[in-house]
């Protein structure tokens, strides 16, 4: 009797799941009556949904995987362990939010100050590496490092910002004030905590052997690393890199709240853009059932599931090889 | 005892946090011979491995005081660079850990890290260190195919060819039979009497018979102290130590 | 001899862990200030401009240029702003007899008690409102002003908004969103929970199968989620519905329309995945010596189940409730779809039979920021508003996981004496 509950509440579960493309599927039958410009519509929108979540990418996916190598490779136990709960925290805050601060706070300073910005992307990582080159031989251990390098890292983009301000020539002017890069800057760091946890999870389930025979043979911990960490878990990363690009390309708050939601073709970052999530959430509640409106959006939502959906199948794939083949080697 | 002293160790202690494991080590090991260390499970013989490499160093909130000298070398001097140390005093680990990579690759392993490049070089030296460990007729054909693929017994010499192909110093093996079918284990331990000539082994193991068939010296540990050391044949039948005799002849361990 | 660490690369790594942190701390901190500085009572400033006239009232804005300067608002809420360049002022003075006077409607006004009284004061309102209160903001102390600031708190949490939107507090859009994600775990606790031992307890092909599909379309953007609520639930079922029980109402549509009903089930379609990871991850956790004990001592494996294993693992199936009730808070997305409106006149949940309305239209906290932030007639006051219910709904998040992540760890330690 109970068993049979089971069964029908996983029934249910899966029935549900299973609705949402064969329902978008059912809607666009017969697969005519679209209004005649849909496709070039679409077209457009699915553009702008590029070039946001490529922005996005390129800040979530460095910053995610450097994250995830740091913890789980060099970190000390007791530094990851406050870590992981604090970017799982990031992870949980709403997208509203990042979107509101995004559209209120960083918008109207970005506008005059992407020169600014450029500038901090280059001099950042350029100070650490010479810091690092300079000053790591003295210390002793890196599982602290974040710690010290936090205040540093937030005078020098303060300073910067500080410098950027004074020189009241803007060196470069934004399109719109909502652009591909300010939705990449708010969308990136809101997708950052995911692609770091699954990396994480991938570095994490490389059996401590390996990096010990790596040390045993002399290895030094970058080394180790790069030689034996990386290779073992590649396939985790590349399905956190995918996994965060289906997040970027399918999240709707920041985007609708940050692209200035204006339908521009094309590949300039600085230019207002609409993508496929937040032309959802617009046109959806005003287009009447059935209507041609409502069903060009309704291919507009079939195209960024199949997308996703393809995205994070891949990642899942690469993912379960990843993990029988670590199974393979820690049951040896 | 008079054979050169490889490795030496005095009044080595260690700490995981606030317990103790390890006390006051006083160990000289002889060059080009073969130790075992033995006790009973839990005695510290496998943390007194890893203290000699410093791969406890990467254990958190472990800790040592005493020295530990390798060759001329103080394993714990400020300018001691660890990697360095590492490359002279190799170690197998009780289960065979080949990396997720060719065969050609594992053994290679060690020695590009130390900058050798040049694809001929690379090829020598594999060939040799897996000749060493008599696994290159078994997998000449195979050598870009994934060490994973290969059975445990091979794994096993695989690693221990990857471990001596950057010609340490010193070998320590770590329950190296452990993993093995007994068929394998007589193999290995022919193994271990050839590497002997080149290199000086410290063994781990819990198993006496294999102490005493393999072993020139025997330290014995018990609760993390050095109870015994001497020429096997000598702590095996003239034990001085009540508690040497009472391990050895099975009433505990 | 001698090789070096990577040490610049490990600093960039290092880097960009700290960058990591930093926004997390960035994000709150001004989170915080931001939030909680909306309540903070503004002085009134006595401006006196060039051409001789005076202006009185709070500074809501200044830069190099210009000062903004919210005036007495006779009218209509959110009208009586002043931007007023800096070189036409000729002095500035916070004179501690000025008062402030609220209406109930959220407009203030404002006036000095030496030349007149608040009644007069009150009087100049030239649309008819009830008076809230008078406050002396000049001549209070920080201690008093501190007082001001928590009733101000006070009053967001605890009262519904004005007719405007503008002012006021978000009770009801507190109150419709825990409605909203209850109802939403009324029906995600039972079929997450079922699923979840379902995979536990059947290995086979078909919960492979299961499985990955959870965990892939786990991935898919809320936003379709919403298009599938708009289309099925409130398109599809709530049109049948509306034509066999209701016909007599059509056109004006009932279930036809977004509501709670259909947003608690698109929640609860996102969520699952939610409460089947940690519930199953719980099971699993449960050594295997403890459920083979059992079953060594003739119990079936259902008994095993249901005696043994669901309440062994109880903080796994709290864990995925917190966890889906935090996703579930924070979208908005979905909910702007199947039925969140910026002011709903009544309460899902009321006095009359039967109590619960679910076919009504709710308020939302997340959508209350983005309503607030960008479609607000009164920016000034607006944004402010946004995220004060940003601090808000923030904070609830992160109590919820903080409480997620102590109930894992207690469930980890409880087991740990048992693994070997």
């Amino acid at each position: 009797m109970r068993g049979a509950l089971v069964s029908a509440g996983t029934a249910l579960v899966l029935a549900g799941m299973l609705a949402i493309p064969l329902y978008l599927m059912a809607g666009l039958l017969p697969w005519s009556g679209l209004p005649a410009d849909a496709w070039s519509r679409l077209a457009v929108i699915f553009a702008g949904t590029l070039r946001a979540g490529a922005c996005a990418v390129l800040v979530a996916v460095p910053l995610g995987v450097a994250t995830a190598m740091f913890t789980a490779h060099f970190c000390a136990s007791r530094l990851r362990a406050w870590i992981k709960p604090s970017l799982e925290m990031l992870e949980a805050v709403p997208t509203v939010v990042f979107g509101l601060i995004a559209t209120t706070t960083i918008a109207p300073w970005l506008a005059t100050h992407v020169a600014t910005v450029l500038a901090l992307l280059v001099v950042v990582p350029a100070l650490l590496l010479t810091g690092g080159m300079a000053l790591g031989q003295r210390v002793q251990s890196y599982g602290w490092l974040p710690f010290w390098l936090l205040p540093l890292i937030v005078a020098v983009v303060a300073t910067g910002a500080a410098l950027g301000a004074q020189h009241d020539a803007i060196a470069i002017v934004p399109e719109s004030p909502w652009n591909a890069v300010l939705v990449g800057l708010a969308l990136g760091f809101a997708s950052m905590p995911l692609v770091f946890s699954v990396a994480e999870d991938a570095l994490f389930l490389v059996p401590r052997t390996h990096t010990q025979a790596a040390f045993a043979l002399g290895a030094t911990r970058w080394q180790a690393l790069v030689s034996v960490l990386l290779p073992a878990a590649g396939s985790g990363l590349m399905a956190a890199a995918l996994l965060g690009l289906s997040r970027c390309l399918g999240e709707t708050m920041i985007v609708l709240m940050a692209s200035g939601n204006t339908p521009i073709a094309g590949f300039d970052p600085l230019a207002g853009l609409r993508s496929i999530s937040a032309d959802l959430a617009l046109g959806m509640p005003e287009a009447a059932a059935a209507s041609e409106p409502y069903r060009s959006l309704l291919l507009a939502a079939l195209l960024l599931l199949v997308l996703t959906l393809a995205l994070n199948c891949l990642a899942e794939a690469v993912r379960e090889r990843l993990r029988r083949r670590m199974h393979a080697v820690a049951g040896a | 005892m008079h054979a050169d002293v490889a490795l030496r160790t005095e009044s080595l202690c260690l700490w995981y946090g606030a317990r103790q494991v390890l006390h006051e080590i006083s160990l000289s090991i002889p060059a080009l011979r073969i130790t075992a260390l033995v006790g009973p499970s839990g005695c510290g013989k496998s943390s007194l491995l890893r203290c000699l490499n410093r791969l406890n160093d990467e254990i958190a909130d472990s800790r040592t005081t005493g020295r530990i000298r390798i060759g001329e070398i103080d394993a714990h001097a400020k300018d001691t660079l660890v990697h360095d140390l590492r490359r002279r005093v190799g170690i197998v680990f009780q289960r065979p850990n080949p990396f997720p990579l060719s065969i050609h690759d594992n053994v290679a392993y060690g020695l590009r890290l130390l900058g050798i490049r040049r694809r001929s070089e690379l090829d020598d030296r594999v060939e040799a260190a897996l000749k060493a460990v008599a696994l290159w007729n078994e997998v000449v054909s195979r050598l870009d195919e994934s060490a994973l693929d290969l059975s445990i017994g091979q794994q096993q010499r695989l690693v221990v060819a990857r471990a001596i192909a950057v010609e340490p110093d010193i070998l320590m093996l770590d329950e190296p039979g452990s993993a093995l079918d007994p068929v394998s284990t007589l193999r290995f331990e022919e193994l271990l009497h050839e590497l002997a000539r080149r290199h000086t082994i410290v063994l781990v193991t819990h198993n006496m018979q294999q102490a005493a068939r393999v072993s020139d010296f025997t330290a014995f540990l018990h609760q993390g102290r050095l109870v015994e050391f001497g020429a096997t044949d000598a702590l095996f039948t003239n034990p001085r130590e009540r508690q040497t005799e009472d391990f050895i002849t099975g009433r505990y361990g | 001899m001698g090789r070096r660490e990577g040490d610049g690369k490990i600093w960039l790594l290092a880097g960009a862990t700290a960058t990591g942190l930093g926004v997390l701390l960035c994000l709150i901190g001004w989170l915080a200030i931001a939030g909680l500085g909306a309540f903070w009572p503004l002085s009134v400033t006595e401006m006196q401009l060039r051409n001789g006239s005076a202006l009185l009232g709070e500074i809501v804005f200044e830069d190099s240029g210009v000062i903004a300067l919210r005036t007495s608002e006779i009218d209509r809420i959110g009208v009586a702003y002043r931007r007023v360049p800096r070189i036409d002022i000729v002095s500035q003075s916070q004179p501690a007899d000025a008062i402030t006077v609220v209406l109930d409607d959220g407009r203030r006004l404002f006036g000095r008690e030496s030349t007149t009284s608040a009644a007069r004061v009150f009087a100049l309102a030239s649309r008819p409102a009830l008076e809230r209160e008078v406050q002396h903001v000049n001549a209070l102390d920080r201690l008093a002003r501190m007082r001001l600031f928590f009733g101000n708190v006070g009053r967001f949490l605890a009262t519904p908004p004005t007719a405007s939107n503008l002012d006021g507090g978000v009770l009801p859009a507190l109150i419709d969103t825990v409605v909203l994600v209850l109802l939403m775990s009324m029906i995600v606790m039972p079929l997450g929970i079922a699923t979840a031992i379902h995979l536990h307890e059947q290995r086979s092909r078909s919960t492979r199968f299961v499985r990955s599909a959870i965990t892939t379309l786990a991935g898919i953007p809320s936003i379709v989620y919403g298009v599938l609520g708009l289309g099925l639930f409130v398109h599809g079922v709530g049109g049948s519905i509306d034509q066999w029980f209701y016909a007599d109402r059509l056109p004006v549509p009932t279930f036809a329309t977004g509501g709670l009903l259909w947003a608690s089930l698109t929640l609860a379609l996102l969520t699952v995945p939610v409460v089947v990871v940690s519930v199953e991850e719980g099971l699993a956790r449960i050594p295997a010596g403890l459920r083979d004990g059992s079953l060594a001592l003739g119990a079936t494996r259902e008994e095993t189940l249901w005696r043994l294993l669901l309440p062994a693992a109880r903080p796994a199936l709290l864990t995925g409730l917190v966890l889906a009730i935090a996703r579930a808070a924070g979208a908005v997305a979905p909910m702007m779809l199947v039925g969140v409106v910026k002011l709903a006149p009544t309460l899902p949940i009321d006095g009359d039979f039967p109590f619960l309305h679910p076919s009504r239209q709710f308020m939302h906290l997340g959508f209350g920021i983005y309503d607030a932030a960008l479609a607000s007639s009164d920016a000034i006051r607006g944004v402010p508003r946004a995220y004060a219910c940003a601090a808000l709904l923030v904070a609830v998040v992160v109590a919820l996981n903080l409480s997620a992540i102590l109930l894992r760890h207690r469930l980890r330690e409880r087991y740990r004496a048992l693994e070997y």
